[in-house]
Order: structure tokens, then sequence, then C-alpha cells
């Protein structure tokens, strides 16, 4: 699923390396945890991966990929056929409702457009039944984004990384505005909707008290080689 | 979803600093077209004065002067054409037509036209249209007037109706020929030239105006009224006419005079006005039926089989007249014998040069306004980029989190400059929405106080234009914050910076 090769990373202008990692292994449908404390280039690893940046040397194989040897515009489509991607919070669209949220990656993404179309929904029909199996009321979605919770904005956000099936769900911080009932919770809720298609969940945090949930823990200054200054 | 219709929620979502901006570039087109409709409308409006003249002849003065005198009724001419140089001119070969024009004289503001039967006939305005009327006819004797359609509509006056013409310019001239009311026969349909402003009377009306009250009410038939005014008014009436046209001889013994050619006129000229009945006899036909009917009240215009008068009487002088010639050919060699007239000092113009001449003169005016305009819409523009590029950090995490989901830098950069795109197509739609708001509440003013008619028209090709070229300015301002966005989207990633 995802196998990174002596991966060296720098920012342009700096002389130190941000990453560098020897060996990265994910395998398909695992549940991984990533402590990542802030400084240890988390970021940077998350752009890595979903293709925004590019590494400077070494290989990030993804479902059989070398994102390294694609192009801009085609780590981009990657990214936006394969990669759901949840944010810390403030994740939604303020203009859109939180169906237009959930649909939104459709409408730069064929694939997960034509994944949604072969189960028979519409993309509002597909979101909607996300947000339900998501434990929304369906009383929410024709409310403003802004009047949601953080907690029901984070669901709304989940189910727009599930829409369209994509094989990598990357989960940045997304439980760090919740409480603890609601984090373990909204994890169980990700849990449940990726085990209906077998997604790989790469879950990261600074938060080592979640790891318990996940089937691998990785720690970034572990497989990290760069020596971290904080 | 479309990136417009993103684009067109996300601007939903600032409609604050949009709509303002928005606005801006909605009162800069307005005011841009505005501007420049009034300028085409205003040059075009002058130029349709008059055409098909070929020369406008007056007394010696400038170029523009005769013209603005003669076309536009602006100003004074301070000096007149003797009517034996009118006459001797137009026998001459060449001429196909003149028409007389006596000026000076107003009704209520509108300026009064002493003129023949020849100015309905040859007189062409626009594209060389004729005169038509909206209602009745042309004036067949000297108590008959015709008026321009805005004289007409702005007094609410009607065919039949009486009014009294007074001497000299403006609304309170000091003293009304009220022993001189004349009949409305006709009203000319709008031109859009200063004709709409024209009340039409005869050359032989102007005259009976300014002759003395007696002898002027005896020519028309009316002792009734002459009678009631007393010895001193008469002397008033004498000695401001003595001043205003500088008469030196004798008032009274003038128009004595001019009455007794009055009549031997009519003998002389029965057969060329076709006339087959006394003069004498038409007045006191036309006499009765003005005493009988009071002034306002509207009543038909009497059929004009019968009434056949005198129109030109005996002038000794006219303001200036109009001619056609032959051929355009002659034009210049006409003029130039105009300009070397001996009997008294001349001056030819071409209508269609002057004109040409003056708007030049005018032409920096419209300039600046242009300029200006410009200006205001540039600056409306600028006001836009200010505005995207401030929101520009704001949105950092909007375009993160359109990154996140699949957007490619080159779906930011579009859904930002279509954004600029938005912004001005919009305020380019409500700016001409405000423009023909504008157009149709301001129509009013401009054709009655500078004969400028805007017509609630489709925008012309040069319009079309403008608009544009506002649009490619606009979209040009997008680029930039558009490009920024792109760079942002490029580096930030999907890490939200804030």
């Amino acid at each position: 699923m995802l196998e990174i090769n002596d991966l060296i990373f720098r920012w342009p202008g700096q002389t130190d390396a941000t990453l560098n990692i020897p060996k990265l292994e994910v395998a398909a449908g695992e549940r991984v945890f990533l402590h990542g404390p802030s400084g240890s280039g988390k970021s940077t690893l998350l752009g890595l991966l979903s293709g925004v940046n590019k590494p400077e040397s070494g290989s990030i194989r993804l479902l059989g990929k070398d994102l390294a040897q694609l192009s801009d515009a085609a780590r981009d489509k990657f990214r936006a056929d394969h990669i759901g991607t949840i944010f810390q919070n403030f994740n939604l669209l303020p203009y859109l409702s939180p169906i237009e949220n959930v649909t939104l990656g459709c409408h730069f993404s064929r694939s997960r457009t034509e994944r949604v179309k072969a189960s028979g929904n519409t993309l509002t029909q597909q979101g909607e039944q996300l947000l339900q199996q998501l434990g929304l009321d369906p009383s929410i979605m024709a409310r403003s984004v802004a009047q949601l919770s953080i907690g029901q904005q984070q669901r709304v956000a989940a189910a727009r990384a599930f829409i369209g099936q994509p094989e990598l769900i990357i989960a940045d911080e997304p439980t760090s505005a919740l409480d603890a009932d609601n984090r373990n919770a909204f994890i169980e809720l990700l849990f449940k909707e990726a085990s209906q298609y077998g997604a790989t969940i790469l879950f990261v945090s600074h938060d080592s008290s979640l790891a318990a949930m996940f089937d691998k823990y990785l720690s970034l200054s572990d497989i990290n080689e760069v020596v971290q200054c904080s | 979803m479309q990136l417009i219709t993103l684009a067109t929620k996300s601007m939903f979502n600032r409609k604050a600093s949009v709509l303002l901006t928005l606005f801006t570039i909605a009162i800069s087109v307005m005011l841009l077209l505005t501007i420049e409709r009034v300028r085409q409308e205003a040059k075009s409006s002058f130029s349709n004065t008059v055409s098909g003249t070929d020369l406008i002849v007056g007394a010696r003065s400038g170029d523009i002067q005769l013209l603005l005198s003669s076309v536009f009724r602006i100003g004074h001419a301070n000096n007149s054409v003797s009517w034996d140089s009118y006459q001797d001119i137009k026998s001459q070969r060449g001429v196909s037509w003149a028409i007389p024009i006596s000026l000076g004289d107003s009704h209520k503001g509108h300026a009064v036209l002493g003129t023949d039967s020849a100015y309905f006939e040859h007189f062409r305005y626009g594209k060389k249209q004729n005169l038509a009327f909206a209602a009745g006819r042309a004036f067949v004797n000297a108590q008959e007037v015709v008026l321009g359609s805005e004289v007409a509509s702005k007094m609410h006056y009607q065919l039949g109706q009486q009014i009294v013409i007074s001497h000299g310019m403006g609304n309170t001239s000091f003293h009304h020929h009220d022993d001189n009311p004349m009949t409305i026969v006709g009203i000319l349909a709008p031109t859009g030239t200063p004709v709409d402003k024209t009340v039409h009377v005869p050359l032989a009306a102007i005259e009976a105006m300014h002759s003395q009250p007696k002898s002027a009410s005896r020519m028309i038939g009316k002792p009734k009224q002459s009678a009631a005014h007393s010895h001193s008014d008469t002397d008033e009436h004498d000695q401001n006419h003595t001043d205003e046209h500088g008469h030196n001889d004798s008032h009274d013994h003038e128009h004595a005079n001019e009455h007794k050619h009055n009549d031997g006129h009519d003998h002389d000229h029965a057969d060329e006005h076709g006339h087959n009945h006394s003069h004498d006899h038409d007045h006191s036909d036309e006499h009765d039926h003005g005493h009988d009917k009071p002034d306002t009240v509207a009543v038909t215009v009497p059929a004009p089989a019968h009434l056949h008068g005198d129109l030109i009487g005996e002038p000794k002088q006219i303001t200036a007249f109009l001619m056609g010639l032959d051929s355009p050919l002659y034009t210049l060699q006409t003029r130039r014998n105009i300009n070397n007239y001996k009997a008294e000092p001349l001056l030819a113009i071409m209508p269609g040069v002057t004109l040409r001449e003056l708007w030049r003169m005018l032409g920096l005016v419209e300039k600046i306004l242009l300029l200006f305009s410009g200006v205001v819409v540039l600056i409306s523009l600028l006001g836009m980029l200010t505005t995207l590029l401030a929101t520009l950090n704001q949105r950092r995490r909007e375009l993160a989190i359109l990154r996140s989901v699949g957007a490619r830098p080159r779906h930011i950069f579009t859904l930002m400059s279509s954004e600029a795109i938005l912004i001005t197509a919009a305020g380019c739609a409500l700016g001409i929405a405000l423009f023909y708001a504008l157009i149709a509440l301001a129509q009013g003013t401009l054709q009655s106080q500078f004969g400028i008619s805007l017509s609630i028209s489709l925008l012309s090709h040069y319009e079309l234009m403008l608009i544009g070229v506002i649009m490619a300015a606009g979209t040009l301002m997008g680029i930039l914050p558009a490009t920024r966005a792109y760079f942002y989207s490029l580096s930030d990633g999907m890490s939200i910076k804030l």
C-alpha cells in the first residue's frame, strides 16, 4: 500500500534536510497511528504523502505508484482520486452546505465520482448516506456549516474524506478539538467507515494515548533520522 | 459543482466587500457610459441641427457667431442683412432656394423666428429630413404661428389657440404685444434640434410686432384694442423700439410708409401668391374668428383655402438667410461672391464646416471628460484589485482545503481570476442598468435644457467596446491575485498556516 524508501526532503533554501526516512511500510487496510509532535516534520511528511510536495531523493510508493516519478499535475490527480483528508479543525468551506462540503472532492476526481455512481447513488444521496452513517441527523444538512458544533463539523469532514472510497485516509490531528468521549467515538466511526471497503487509515497525532486503538504505532521521531531541534 | 458556482458562493460569503467593489465598478461604468452617450448624442444632435443647407448668410461677424445665432438661437446677431441684399442674392443664378430668418423676439422664453413658407419647404435637419407637421399646417398669413414640438408640449398649446408674441428675448419682456395675438395653426413633429424650441411666425408678423401699435393693429384689422392703448404706451413702445433697433428715422413716419407699401405690396404680389381676394377681407375674417374664441380654448384650425395672406410684408432687414444651391459645386464660388458683396458687408458660412469647427472647440472639454471617466473606471478596478489581494491572505485556509480535496493549482488560479471577472461583469451589468436609469431620469432635463435628445437605445458598438475594454482590464486585474493564490497553493500545499 504505502512504501517509503530512503526519502530525503529539504525545503527550498534550507541546508538541512527536514525529513530523512530510510524505510516506512504500511499495508492495505491497516490502521496506523503516527505519533508526531509539532516540529517533527509531520506536516512535511503529509505533504509528501499527498503529493503536494516532491521528495528530493528516494521513493514514495503509494498503491504501487512512485509519487516521486509523477508530474505535479499527476500527483494532484492521484491525491484527488486516492486520498481522503481530514484536518485538525476548520475543515469545511463556510459558504457551502454540509452536503456540498462532503461532495466537494468528487468535483475534482472523476474516479471517485464514478465509484459513487457505481453504488447507484447520486453524489448528494451518497453524501447524505455517509453523514447518517457517521451519526449526523439529516436535519443538520440544511444548516449552515457555521452552525454546526466542532464534533459535527469533524464528522462532515470525515464524510468528505470517505466519499468515493479513496484507498488512503489521512487524518491530521482530527480529534484535538474534541473532548475525550467524542474523540474515541470519532475514531470508532472512522474505523467503522474504513472497514466497509478496506481503506487504510493514517492517523497523525501528538496524543499517544489514542495509539492503543490502532493496529500499528509509528513514531515520526523514530523513523525520521534527521535530528530534531526540539 | 463547477468552479464558477464555487467562486460565486465564495464571493457571496464575503458579500460586504464584494458588493462594495461591485458598486464602485458599477458607478464608474455608469459614469463612463453616460458621459460617452451624452457626448455622442450631443455631437450628433449638434451636427444634425441643420443639413442640406449649402450656405448661411448673415451680417459680417464671426463664422461661429453666425452659426450660433442663426441655427442654435444662441446669442444675438448684432447686425442684419438688408432685405434688398437678400432679394438680390436670392435671385442670382445657381441659387435654388433661400430661407429668410428674422430672430430676436421671444415667446415665454422660446425664440421666435420670422420666416416665410420656404422654411417649411426647404429647411432640412438630421439626415436631410424635411420638417414634418405633428398637427396642423404651415402658416399662410401674418396672424398664424407654427410651433416647434417642444414649445407646444411644454406650454400645453393646442391648435387654434391664440398666443401673444413679445418683443425682445427672455421671459420678462418689458412690453408685450398684447394687441397682436396669433393663432396656432401648426405644430411640428419633434426634430431634436433647436427647431423644437422655436416659435415660427411669418416675417410680416415680426414686422407688425415691431411697428407702432396703432398701425400694427390697423394692419391686422383690430381697431378695438388699439383704441384702448394710451398715448404714453405708444410713446414708450416707440422709444424702446428705436433704441433696440437703432432706427434713426421717426417711427411713425416709417410705419406709415410701410403700411402704404403693404397695400401696394399685396397688389403687386397678388399673382405671385396666388391670392384672389383682397387682403383686408382676409384679415377681417381672421379677426372675427379670433375674438369669438378667446385664448386657451382650442378650436379647429380654419382651412387655409381662403385665408392666404401676405407672409413677408415689407421687411427692411432680416437676421440671416439659409441658402440651397443648384449644385454643391457652386458653394465655394457663391460664398466668395457673398463675402465680397459690394452693397453691404456680408458673411456666408458653410454650416457643415462651421459645425465641425465649433465641435472641435468643444473637443478639449469632451476629451477631458472622457479621460476623467476613464480614470474613475481604472480607480474602481484598482479598488477591486486591492480588495482581492487583501482578502487573499484570509482565504489561504479556503485554498488549502480545496487543495486537499484535489483542486489543482490551476483550479485555484481559475477560481481566483473568475472572481475578478464575475465582479467586473456584475459591475458592468449593474452599471449598464444604472446608466439606463440615469438616462431615463435625465432625458427630459437634457432635452429641455441643452437640446440633447438621449434615446434609450441599445448599446452602440462603441459602448460595447468600452464595456469590453473594462472587462478585459478587470480580467487582467484578476490575474494578479490569482497568480499569488496559485503560488500560495503551491507552497502551502495542504498545510494550513494561519
